[in-house]
């Protein structure tokens, strides 16, 4: 199942960092996705434009965050990841229960990567900007053994 | 006595303080000429007005008689272009908001054009009538520095969830909160080009002091529907424009 966090305040960089980071310990959570407003190209030295690093793994934040979209396994979840939020997003936020990431791959996909559509992973679909490279948006985060 | 808005709210209160010339409006902060002019970016600090060549007065204008009845504004008597500034208000309890905008600018500005947009709102007239205006306007209640934008263009932003430091979201950051001193800076003039020295428009208002403030109706605030007056006053507009549009005799 799929939730939703909906801040009340969009979230610079330093925010997310710390909010993904904390959700990376809820064991639950197979798949993160980031989603808002495209950030300015690099070069524009836009402060929240920057590498963030989430469990070790450096990630290009290109987006202002607006909401967070998780899949989670099971939901007691849920009850972890608002606490979660309690602890940093003091402005308020909502958690939305429903489907979000889309878990089929699509005509598009199909026309888009041709004959390759069958060598990408089951858990890459959904997980990106249906115009972006995939290689460019999506970052795999290795779960503890 | 003019009515400009009804309703027992505070909001119908505001709105009707903007809208009223006789309202002295509550100076919240000082702007010098120089700096207006910086922000509206239309010409530089210190430079000559451009206007027509010849001077009106050289000029062999057709007779008409409205000049006779009309004393022109200073700028229109010097051949001033007409120049703009635009604001973007957010709806996160802004002080002012587009419609209420125009019909304050229509009450107190002469000469003035207001062009109404659902997020932003556009005067236009004179020049140096324009920095008159835009300097009242930044000083005054009608502006605060975190939910007000001024926007000469990408305007968007009005309806986006604020940051988290309170300000409104801007593509182009033409005004920026410094942390450390908590004041609210513009370092690009409105339509984005970047200032030589940032000027301060000084602090945001606190989250309560905007909903005492605010000129808008909100269900998280003061909702629209409670405003009992307000409500039935438009309720009878709507009704006497239905039976107007019916023309029953």
């Amino acid at each position: 199942m799929d939730i939703e966090i909906f801040p009340h305040r969009l979230l610079g960089a330093d925010t997310t960092e710390r909010l993904l980071n904390d959700l990376e310990d809820i064991e639950s959570i197979k798949r993160m996705v980031i989603h808002g407003a495209r950030l300015p190209s690099a070069n524009e030295e836009h402060p929240d434009r920057r590498t963030i690093t989430v469990r070790d793994e450096e990630i290009d934040l290109q987006v202002k965050t607006g909401r967070i979209l998780l899949e989670i396994d099971s939901e007691e979840a849920i009850e972890d990841v608002k606490e979660v939020c309690e602890n940093i997003l003091n402005f308020g936020f909502n958690v939305h229960i429903g489907t979000f990431i889309r878990y089929q791959k699509t005509v598009t996909d199909g026309i888009k990567y041709g004959d390759q559509l069958d060598q990408i992973p089951e858990e890459m679909v959904g997980l990106t900007d249906q115009n972006a490279q995939l290689n460019k948006r999506a970052t795999i985060l290795k779960k503890k053994d | 006595m003019a009515q400009y808005y009804p309703g027992t709210t505070n909001v119908a209160q505001n709105r009707r303080n903007f809208c009223n010339p006789d309202y002295d409006l509550k100076k919240m902060r000082e702007v010098s000429d120089e700096d207006v002019v910086k922000i509206l970016g239309h010409r530089a600090p210190g430079e000559e007005y451009p206007s027509v060549h010849p001077p009106i007065e050289e000029m062999d204008e057709p007779d008409d008689p409205i000049r006779d009845l009309v004393e022109p504004l200073d700028g229109a008597k010097a051949g001033d272009r007409v120049r703009y500034i635009q604001f973007t208000d957010s709806m996160y309890n802004a002080p002012a908001h587009p419609f209420v905008r125009a019909r304050a600018y229509l009450c107190r500005f002469r000469g003035a054009d207001a062009g109404t947009l659902s997020g932003r709102q556009i005067i236009e007239t004179r020049e140096r009538d324009l920095e008159k205006y835009a300097k009242e306007l930044i000083e005054t209640e009608f502006f605060d520095p975190a939910v007000t934008g001024i926007r000469g263009k990408t305007v968007h932003g009005h309806s986006l969830r604020l940051d988290e430091d309170g300000m409104m979201f801007d593509m182009l950051r033409r005004q920026v909160l410094d942390k450390d001193s908590g004041m609210v800076e513009s370092v690009k003039n409105q339509i984005g080009e970047e200032l030589d020295e940032p000027v301060v428009l000084g602090e945001p208002m606190s989250e309560a002091d905007l909903k005492e403030k605010t000129t808008i109706y909100r269900k998280d605030g003061e909702a629209y529907r409670d405003d009992k007056d307000a409500v039935e006053v438009l309720h009878r507009i709507h009704v006497t424009r239905s039976q107007g549009g019916f023309s029953p005799e």
